[in-house]
């Protein structure tokens, strides 16, 4: 009943397919928004669960997450400003319906 | 005394501007006219006066002991680490920040006072918005940089300070910065002090990097210890253009003070400074933000070595003399004065390089209070003429502007080092002048004995004493009896005073250093450096002593005696009766002469700058035999010189212009007049180097650009044409066309099936990319299974 | 459900902000306080916990069956946010289920001794970026429970490559056997991540630095008020 590495891998790929499907199906901005967040979630656990179990005391594992997280909510601003951008141009985040751009 | 009450009268002091600016910069537009300039008087000046005056009557009181005692427990906070060094933030208290405190406050608020009076009809509005206010948050700024500056404990902070004071000078220069001479001027003294800081920085490293700390007293403390032992930035062999680097740290330092204050090479932006109100030019320009530079070097002395004190000495001594000549060709009044500033702040850095500490910073004391005064009658000769500040069309204004005259004349007088020698009568000039000559003098001519004195002063002293302001040398100091016999003697000579003992044991006494033998060597090394001053920065000191007279003089009788040159000018003068009231004040300032208050309190300082440990040779008890004898013939000397000086310039101008005119006509002297007329050169020769070097450069590389690569690129575009339209008639119309259109046919084909995923949405997309993915992983899955079971029996 | 509205008419008067009406579903405010309440007790405790194994003073029992316990809790508690950030149609319950995902996962680090992590975890991720994700719904949603779906095919197709390519990557982990697992690496101090952080890392960490600045000055240009 030892909790090892691949007990936290394992949740890392539901988080990934999680955030995957999210993406997959939303309509909305937002939505697919928080799918991304999901995958970027799984990506920092697999690497803070391989620097605790590979990582010999290297924090590099804790610090690559450190910096997913400094993009994520990066992205996550940007991210939202767009979404703000596309509202006050279509009036809807539905991002079916903002095909301006498309040929 | 009370604990920590003078520190924090000081700080507050330093923070009722900050307040102030802040306030006017808020408030001061509904504050209206005369309101937000008295605001800008009361808080920014008048706080900070009754601070310093309650400071300094306490300061006076104290004895030696117990000011030691204050300055020794005076709070250091910490303020950041860097490292592990701790950048502490604190007020320095001793009696030479007590007496530039005192100094600084008491002319800027007379200042600030005559600002009041004078703006309301120089701040003209600028986008409907009146300026006044402006002008005070400005002044406010400036006096809380200044404070700051002369009670900062730290190098740091100091820096910061130093910083801000330039930032307040570009603000006050460019006041009027819809005229674009103003804008102009306040560049280029921006400009101009960041080259200097950009010394000051790399001399800030130095001191951080070799003596690990920034804070005043434990650098030098570090510094002394590192000479004793020959470690840390003695054990250094670097070297640049000959100079070591404990030598390099101190230029460094010092250049900082050449541009603040103006040394010859980066003298160029004080005279355009003038483009800024004549109460900033009498504040910034005179006064105090110049003095800042003297003032760092004075607090840095102890970091200085005898080779960046004679490069110090080199560059005052010419600039008082070059800057002098200047003054005299120059007929605009207040460009006049800024020379004559440049001239007076190239005797202080001299005497500093000289070694005549106590008899600079008495210099600039003195010289900030006439000055000041100076430029206020300056300005109230200005206001009063309409803006004409040609002298060539004014004359004959003290029958209209008497108390302006008068005053100006004492001013005059003060520059000029008016006094009756023999005696202890005599204007603030003539005493600190005189000083510095004296030591320039002793430094020139009596090296011999100067050296034979310091090697009695090794045998005699053992210890290294690093501890400054011991208390019984300060007791000596305070003696009532022995001030008034100061008032005579030299600034290195205090320890004379206790002539009674045997000469090795004052000199045990004083906190010069004496050297370990085991570092012998190594003093010769950075000693070998020292030698005596050469002769000639000695007489062309002299020199300027008697042409500083002469042009102060003919400035002071072409605009106030003679005949009006100028109906309109002359019909118009007219004096405003209360901006004459800070004329008064600071003209019986320059008369008391701050000589009985300023002069014991920085000789008391002073025990501080001869615990200069590189020092030996120019300060402190070494030259107490050598200066005694040349200081009487000098007291004659220099106080003849006013006489002189005074005797040519009526004698060329009391009659009009016509005589000077004549003379400068002459075959002779005219070479010389338009090289003194265009400043020596030294703008267009910065043009000529920097700016024209600069777009030298660039049109370099737009020959470049434009002949040579742009030449190959069109060749090689022009084959390229030539080879296009070959393949063009030959292949392409018959061989690629076919090809190309097949391809397009069919791609439409393929692309009618393909169109369908491009769905252009994006989770289609996803969907797309994670189910190949999936794909691949399940694939070598699958194949990994096969080889696994494959191998496995 | 009905989409009731209040308009706040915020300053300069172009941009509204829309509320949920005061008949907002209960369930979404119990939601919020209760998963607010449950992250904090649990993190304060799993915070503890972790400091405590680092110490050496807890070293028998997580070992065992209570870091069984733990991890099987807090594992549950992580599928089940994500199963319900993908049923979810309505976007606050999203960002609801999101906020509870986000704070299990900080719980996760904490058990991998990732403390310092897990803190920023909580704040950036769980405070920072999902308010700014609820301002958005806020911002660009006349109606918050506004429900745009895929056609029915495509959440199929989407299903079966999701619960493939989970299938097969916990295949993978099983078929995997790591080399180096008998030492298991104690928590690292926060002195320790940062000295490596201006050491090793110092220019990815100044890089990200000026990132934060480009998107700050980016978002704010993109969302500003058109003039």
């Amino acid at each position: 009943m030892t909790i090892g590495l691949t007990h936290y891998l394992v949740v890392a790929a539901v988080l990934f397919c999680g955030g995957l499907f999210t993406m997959m199906t939303k309509r909305n901005a937002v939505g697919i928004l928080i799918g991304v967040e999901l995958v970027l979630t799984s990506s920092i656990l697999n690497f803070v669960a391989f620097d605790r179990y590979l990582g010999k005391g290297r924090v590099d594992g804790q610090i690559t997450g450190l910096f997913i997280i400094v993009l994520a909510a990066a992205e996550a601003a940007i991210a939202v400003a767009i979404c703000i951008n596309v509202y006050k141009n279509l009036s809807t985040v539905d991002v079916d319906r903002a095909t301006r751009l498309q040929g | 005394m009370n604990g920590h009450s003078y520190e924090l009268a000081l700080a507050a002091g330093v923070l009722s501007p900050l307040f102030s600016f802040w306030a006017l910069v808020f408030l001061g537009p509904r504050m209206g006219k005369p309101i937000a300039g008295w605001f800008g008087v009361i808080l920014g000046m008048g706080v900070p006066l009754a601070m310093a005056a309650y400071v300094l009557l306490g300061w006076l009181g104290l004895d030696a002991a117990a000011r030691a005692q204050l300055t020794v427990n005076a709070i250091r906070l910490h303020w950041a680490y860097l490292g592990s060094v701790p950048v502490t933030i604190g007020v320095k208290l001793d009696s030479l920040t007590v007496a530039m405190f005192f100094m600084v406050t008491f002319i800027a608020f007379w200042i600030f006072f005559f600002s009041v009076g004078y703006m309301a009809g120089h701040s003209d509005e600028v986008d409907h918005q009146s300026k006044y206010h402006r002008f005070f948050a400005y002044l406010s700024l400036f006096g809380f940089s200044m404070l700051g500056l002369v009670v900062s404990s730290s190098l740091l902070f100091l820096f910061i300070f130093w910083e801000l004071v330039g930032l307040c000078s570009y603000l006050l220069i460019g006041f009027y910065f819809d005229r674009q001479y103003a804008t102009r001027a306040a560049m280029k003294a921006f400009i101009t002090n960041r080259v200097g800081d950009f010394g000051f920085i790399i001399g800030l490293m130095l001191v951080y990097f070799h003596l690990h700390t920034l804070d005043l007293d434990e650098a030098a403390r570090n510094f002394a210890a590192q000479h004793a032992s020959g470690t840390g930035i003695f054990a250094n062999t670097f070297a640049l253009f000959g100079f070591a680097l404990p030598t390099l740290m101190g230029i460094g330092l010092f250049c900082g003070a050449m541009g603040k204050s103006a040394q010859f090479p980066l003298h160029v932006w004080l005279p355009d400074a003038m483009a800024g109100p004549t109460p900033v030019s009498a504040l910034i320009h005179a006064a105090t933000m110049v003095a800042a530079g003297v003032y760092l070097v004075a607090r840095v002395f102890r970091l200085m070595t005898p080779d960046a004190l004679m490069f110090i000495s080199t560059i005052g001594c010419l600039t008082l003399f070059l800057m002098a000549l200047i003054a005299i060709v120059q007929t605009d009044i207040k460009k006049c004065l800024a020379y004559s500033t440049l001239s007076q702040l190239g005797y202080m850095i001299f005497g500093l390089g000289c070694g005549a500490w106590i008899a600079a910073l008495f210099h600039l004391i003195t010289h900030a209070f006439f000055k000041a005064m100076l430029f206020l009658g300056s300005g109230q000769v200005i206001e009063g003429c309409h803006h004409e500040q040609d002298m060539r069309k004014m004359g004959g204004l003290i029958k209209k502007m008497p108390v302006t005259g008068i005053t100006f004349l004492i001013g005059v007088l003060a520059i000029a080092g008016f006094g009756i020698p023999g005696t202890s009568i005599g204007l603030g000039g003539f005493f600190s002048k005189d000083e510095i000559l004296a030591v320039a003098y002793a430094r020139a001519f009596q090296w011999d004995d100067v050296k034979k004195f310091e090697s009695s002063h090794e045998r005699g002293g053992e210890e290294h004493h690093s501890t400054e302001n011991t208390p019984q040398q300060n007791g000596e100091l305070n003696d009532p009896k022995s001030k008034v016999r100061m008032a005579k003697i030299e600034s290195g000579e205090q320890f004379r005073l206790v002539s009674d003992e045997p000469p090795h044991k004052a000199a045990a006494a004083s906190p010069e250093t004496t050297e370990p033998e085991h570092s012998a060597h190594r003093m010769a090394s950075i000693f070998a450096g020292t030698k005596p001053l050469p002769s000639w920065m000695f007489w062309l000191a002299i020199a300027t002593a008697y042409i500083t007279p002469f042009y102060m003089m003919r400035a002071w009788w072409m605009t106030f005696m003679g005949k009006p040159r100028d109906e309109h000018v002359h019909h118009h003068a007219h004096e405003s009766s209360l901006m004459f009231i800070p004329l008064i004040v600071l003209a019986g300032g320059t008369l008391v002469s701050s000589y009985f208050l300023f002069r014991p309190l920085i000789a008391d300082a002073s025990a501080v700058a001869s615990a200069a440990p590189m020092v030996l040779a120019t300060d402190g008890a070494v030259h107490t035999q050598a200066i005694s004898a040349a200081h009487h013939w000098l007291e004659y000397g220099v106080g003849f010189a006013f006489a002189i000086g005074f005797i040519f310039a009526i004698a060329i101008y009391a009659r009009g212009l016509e005589i000077a005119r004549r003379i400068q006509n002459l075959f002779f002297v005219w070479p010389v007049h338009a090289l003194l007329v265009h400043k020596y050169y030294i703008d267009e020769i910065y043009d000529l180097v920097w700016v024209k070097g600069c777009l030298l450069v660039a049109n370099i590389c737009r020959f470049f650009d434009t002949w040579i690569v742009d030449l190959v690129f069109d060749t090689l575009a022009a084959g390229t044409e030539r080879l296009a339209a070959f393949s063009g008639l030959v292949l392409d119309n018959h061989g690629v066309d076919g090809v190309v259109n097949g391809v397009a046919s069919t791609s439409m084909d393929v692309s009618d099936v393909l169109r369908g995923p491009q769905t252009g949405r994006i989770r289609n997309y996803v969907l797309f990319a994670a189910g190949a993915a999936t794909m691949i992983i399940v694939l070598l899955l699958w194949v990994g299974v096969r080889s696994a079971t494959a191998v496995t029996p | 459900m009905k989409s009731e509205e209040r308009r706040l008419k915020i300053e300069m008067g172009t941009v509204h902000m829309v509320c949920p009406s005061r008949s907002s579903p209960f369930a979404l405010r119990s939601c919020f306080s209760v998963g607010a309440l449950f992250l904090s007790f649990a993190s304060t405790a799993f915070a503890s916990a972790g400091t405590a194994i680092d110490r050496g003073v807890m070293t028998a029992a997580p070992a065992g069956k209570l870091e069984w316990l733990l991890f099987n809790l807090v594992a549950g508690g992580v599928v089940a946010s994500v199963i319900g950030v993908c049923v979810s149609r309505n976007i606050v319950r999203m960002a609801v289920w999101l906020f509870i995902c986000l704070g299990s996962v900080a719980m996760l680090y904490f058990m991998l001794a990732a403390n310092f992590l897990g803190a920023i975890q909580l704040i950036v991720y769980a405070g920072g970026t999902l308010v700014l994700l609820i301002f958005g719904v806020m911002l660009t949603s006349k109606s918050p429970w506004v429900r745009w779906e895929a056609p029915l095919v495509e959440m199929i197709a989407a299903g079966v490559v999701c619960v493939t390519l989970l299938v097969s990557l916990w295949a993978v982990l099983l078929r995997t056997t790591w080399s180096g697992l008998e030492s298991v690496s104690p928590g690292a101090s926060l002195a320790t991540i940062g000295e490596k952080l201006i050491n090793v890392y110092l220019v990815p960490f100044e890089v990200a630095g000026v990132l934060l600045m480009i998107v700050m000055v980016g978002a704010a240009h993109l969302a500003r008020q058109e003039e």
